[in-house]
Parts: C-alpha cells; sequence; structure tokens
C-alpha cells in the first residue's frame, strides 16, 4: 500500500512536471519591458566570437553581439534583419550587470550562449547611451548604428 | 671622450652634495642621475595628485627633480585629481572630489567638481557642480574649454559659461586632451575596431582618424601639436601571466609611425607627459593596471627622450624585438599620479 502510494505521488509529480516543461513558451517579456527602449524585438544570438566577452576585473566594457530578428514588438525593425546589439559588462548576468556608471539595465539573461533566443528592449544608437569601451568584433562588417541592450530576458 | 670620462668623474665626486644642495628626497644613484638632476632641476615644476598624511588625495608640486615637495592643496575633506597648468603656467585646473569617492583611473574627468586656481593652488574657485563640465581642458589662452559627455563634445566660454560649439563624439570617451595649437584634440576612442584606441579628431572638420589601436590609454600631446605620447600595453606570451606590461609609446599624430619610449619588466607606465620643451617625459605606473589610484600610487620617473628607448628589468621579448634600447638614466620622483609640468616659477611662489 505504501509502495503503490509512493509511485502515484511519484507520477503525478512527473505529471505536473511534464505539464511545467511542455507547457506554454516562454515569451521573454516581464512586467517592466515595455518601459524601457524604444525598440523591443525577440532575436536568437547569432555567435559569440572568441574574445567577445571576457572578465577582467579594472575594465567595464561593452561587447557588440549579433543576433537575428524573430519578432519585433515595439519600434520599426526589418522582419528577419540582422542587428548588432552592445551589452554592457557582458559576463555578468543581466541582473547584476548594472553599476554607478551604467543604470537602468538588467534582465534575466543569466549569460550570452549562441543559439539563444531573447526578448530585448533597445536603445538606438547606442553612443547616445553609452560612453565607454566597446568590444566590437564585427568592425566593419556592418553598417549603420549599433543598439544599446536595456533589458534582456531569456526566451523560448 | 676624455672629456665626457673627466664630466662623469665630476659629477661622481659631487652628486651626494648636488642632492643636498637642491634638498632631494631622492638621491641620485648614479653620476648620470645627477647629472639628469642637475639639468632639470630649475626647468620649472610638475604638479601632481598624490596622498597626503591624513589619508586623501592632495595636489603637490615638486621640482622637474623631484626636489621641493609641497603640498598646495591641504584638503582633508576632498581628494583632488588630474591637475593640468595653463599655457603660461600661471593658472591651474583639477577636479574635487569628495573624500569617499575613489579616483577612477578611466572615469577621473567626470568625476567631482572643476577647480581652477592660481598655480600655487591659492584662489581655488570651483566652476560648476559635481560631474560639470566633464573631461574639460583649457585652450591656449584659457578662455574656453572642450569638454566631452556622452552628448558629444561642446566648447564652453568660460566668461559667459555658455556653449559655443557642440560636435559629435564619435566613439571618444575618456582622456581626451586639446592640442596647444587649438586644431585637434586626441584621446581614448572606441570606434576604430578595437576598443581602448588612441584617436585624433580635427576640431574644424569633426574628421577623426586613429592614431594607435588596441589597449593605449592617457594620451597627451608634444609641444609642437604633431606627435602624441601615450601608453600601450601588448599582450606577450610569458609576461606578466601573458598579459603583458603597459608601455610608453610616442606616435605622430597621423598615425603613421610609433616608437617605444620607455617599458619596465613588473610595472605598467601611464600618465605620459612631455616637458614644455619636447626635451623630456614624465610618467607614472604601477603594479596595478589602473595606477592604483585607490591605494598610494607609484613613483613618477622622468626620462629625456632623446635616450628613448629605454628597457628597465629582463623583459627578453622587449629587448630581442628593441635591440638598440638601452637601459637610460630615469629619475625616481615622489609618488604621483597624472603629473602636468611647466617651466613658469610661479607655481613655487607664494
Amino acid at each position: 500500500m505504501r509502495i503503490q502510494t509512493s509511485k502515484l505521488a511519484l507520477v503525478a509529480a512527473l505529471g505536473l512536471f511534464s505539464v511545467s516543461c511542455g507547457g506554454k513558451a516562454n515569451s521573454g517579456t516581464d512586467a517592466r519591458m515595455s518601459d524601457y527602449g524604444t525598440v523591443e524585438v525577440t532575436a536568437r544570438l547569432v555567435e559569440v566570437p572568441t574574445g567577445a566577452i571576457f572578465h577582467r576585473e579594472l575594465y567595464n566594457y561593452a561587447t557588440i553581439l549579433k543576433y537575428q530578428i524573430v519578432a519585433v514588438h515595439r519600434g520599426k525593425v526589418p522582419d528577419n534583419a540582422i542587428i548588432y546589439v552592445g551589452h554592457y559588462n557582458p559576463w555578468k548576468p543581466r541582473a547584476e550587470a548594472a553599476d554607478s556608471r551604467v543604470k537602468n539595465i538588467g534582465g534575466d539573461s543569466r549569460q550570452f550562449r549562441a543559439g539563444q533566443l531573447q526578448r530585448m528592449a533597445l536603445e538606438t544608437p547606442m553612443d547616445d547611451f553609452f560612453m565607454g569601451g566597446i568590444v566590437d568584433k564585427y568592425f566593419g562588417r556592418h553598417t549603420g548604428p549599433a543598439y544599446w541592450a536595456v533589458r534582456t530576458n531569456d526566451a523560448d | 671622450m676624455n672629456r665626457r670620462l673627466n664630466l662623469s668623474l665630476f659629477l661622481s665626486a659631487i652628486y651626494p652634495l648636488l642632492a643636498v644642495c637642491h634638498g632631494q628626497s631622492y638621491a641620485a644613484e648614479s653620476p648620470d642621475e645627477a647629472a639628469l638632476q642637475a639639468e632639470v632641476h630649475s626647468k620649472g615644476w610638475i604638479v601632481f595628485s598624490s596622498r597626503s598624511d591624513r589619508g586623501d588625495y592632495d595636489l603637490f608640486i615638486c621640482r622637474p627633480d623631484g626636489s621641493a615637495r609641497t603640498n598646495i592643496t591641504r584638503t582633508p575633506e576632498f581628494n583632488e585629481a588630474w591637475p593640468r597648468y595653463s599655457s603660461d603656467g600661471t593658472k591651474l585646473m583639477y577636479r574635487r572630489l569628495h573624500r569617499d569617492q575613489t579616483i577612477d583611473g578611466n572615469r577621473y574627468g567626470e568625476q567631482g567638481i572643476l577647480v581652477m586656481a592660481q598655480s600655487n593652488g591659492s584662489q581655488p574657485k570651483t566652476f560648476g557642480d559635481d560631474g560639470d563640465y566633464p573631461w574639460a581642458g583649457w585652450n591656449q589662452d584659457c578662455s574656453q574649454l572642450l569638454c566631452m559627455s556622452q552628448k558629444g563634445f561642446s566648447i564652453v566660454d568660460i566668461a559667459s559659461r555658455k556653449i559655443v560649439r557642440t560636435f559629435p563624439r564619435q566613439g571618444f570617451f575618456q582622456q581626451t586632451t586639446w592640442s596647444p595649437d587649438g586644431k585637434w584634440l586626441v584621446g581614448v576612442a572606441n570606434s576604430f575596431g578595437t576598443s581602448w584606441s588612441i584617436a585624433r579628431l580635427n576640431i574644424a572638420s569633426g574628421a577623426a582618424t586613429a592614431v594607435n589601436t588596441i589597449d593605449c590609454c592617457t594620451p597627451d600631446w608634444f609641444p609642437d601639436s604633431a606627435n602624441v605620447i601615450f601608453s600601450w600595453r601588448t599582450a606577450v606570451e610569458g609576461i606578466n601571466n601573458g598579459y603583458g606590461w603597459t608601455q610608453l609609446w610616442r606616435a605622430d599624430a597621423e598615425g603613421k609611425s610609433n616608437r617605444l619610449v620607455y617599458a619596465e619588466e613588473g610595472r605598467h607606465i601611464y600618465g605620459g607627459h612631455v616637458s614644455p620643451d619636447g626635451k623630456y617625459v614624465l610618467f607614472t605606473g604601477n603594479v596595478q593596471e589602473d595606477g592604483d589610484p585607490g591605494s598610494s600610487g607609484a613613483p613618477m620617473g622622468l626620462m629625456r627622450l632623446s635616450d628613448a628607448p629605454v628597457i628597465r628589468g629582463k623583459n627578453t621579448e622587449l629587448r630581442a624585438r628593441f635591440p638598440n634600447a638601452g637601459t637610460g638614466t630615469v629619475l625616481t620622483l615622489p609618488l604621483g599620479w597624472e603629473p602636468c609640468w611647466t617651466f613658469s616659477e610661479t607655481p613655487g611662489k607664494p
């Protein structure tokens, strides 16, 4: 009897887990996402170039990452466009990236992985929102202003 | 040859006396150093930021040989940083930070309040509020300031405090300096494919070009406005865990050629500042990469530019690259940060 009860509990737990995992996809939005930036997109991180993200204690910098647009929620960005986005101190989880120099950035993304889908609130041009070192492994290979990531959440 | 030997023997005999005569806290360690001390002693004054005996950063002056070190601010409630003389040496500009604010090696031009004073530190007057006039620097006649903020560059008329011109920042983000001839600015920029590039901007046209790229900082002008002194770190396998040490370099402002000035095994070199006659260079540095303003700083150094390139220490890779480099004559000056040099005598007068 005890064994049967345990089995039932296990089956129920697995069922709940299955509903949770197979349920509604994470859109990446949150209550504050729409408060930030003039552009809001869901985009896939194409790659993380070698040397684009490093941790060096004395250097605060932004790195430029390449994204393929999947959906445009606000603002004018061509569908399926490739965009280049600057992330401040990219080795830090987004929720911990803001500091006295760069305020009002955040999100729930903990790291940048090639192929990851992210929902982002963006500003442009980046120069109007960030004055500091920029690591741009795509220099000379893209035209137009880069976007500045204000809020970055993971999405499914 | 005999004459040189005789001079050397003579200096060898009298250099301790020279040191006493000049009231030096840093005795020469060789006849060559004594000769360089004697050569520069009367060439005006150096102003620099350094910790006082109360633990705050004050501004100090000393003779170029390191003698006559004098605190000219004595403000235990504040930290003072980034002092610069006017071109005639009669005025001084710096940033005043609250005591609890650590000087940031990348942001010092944006920190605190801009202060203008007489070059001996007297009559200090604040100009604006905290954070105003970021990276402000004088023009030749001290009538205008060139400032840089996130919004771009601005030229401010000091008398009216009105902005007379603005132009785009173009990726410049720190350590900007107006050229002596007023036609250019040099600074650290992120718009040339690599962060921490040294770039020059034509103030009339707004055109910007790279002077030297990859991990450069603290650029400053030679008096001719045609050459730039700056720091540059190149990663070298086996040196400082593959990270390398930051070295002092010079380049023509068009970015066509560069030359090593000074490198030292075991210390990053920053804050290069060329003497008003273009013959000597001051610098500072530290084991810590940011110049360590949060701690006690490091001794400044002074050398003849004609002795360059100079390499100190066992950096075999560097010696292989620069086989003609000597060990040079380098004066060790007091602990100091971001020094500035004037040939004027007014800083030392009451």
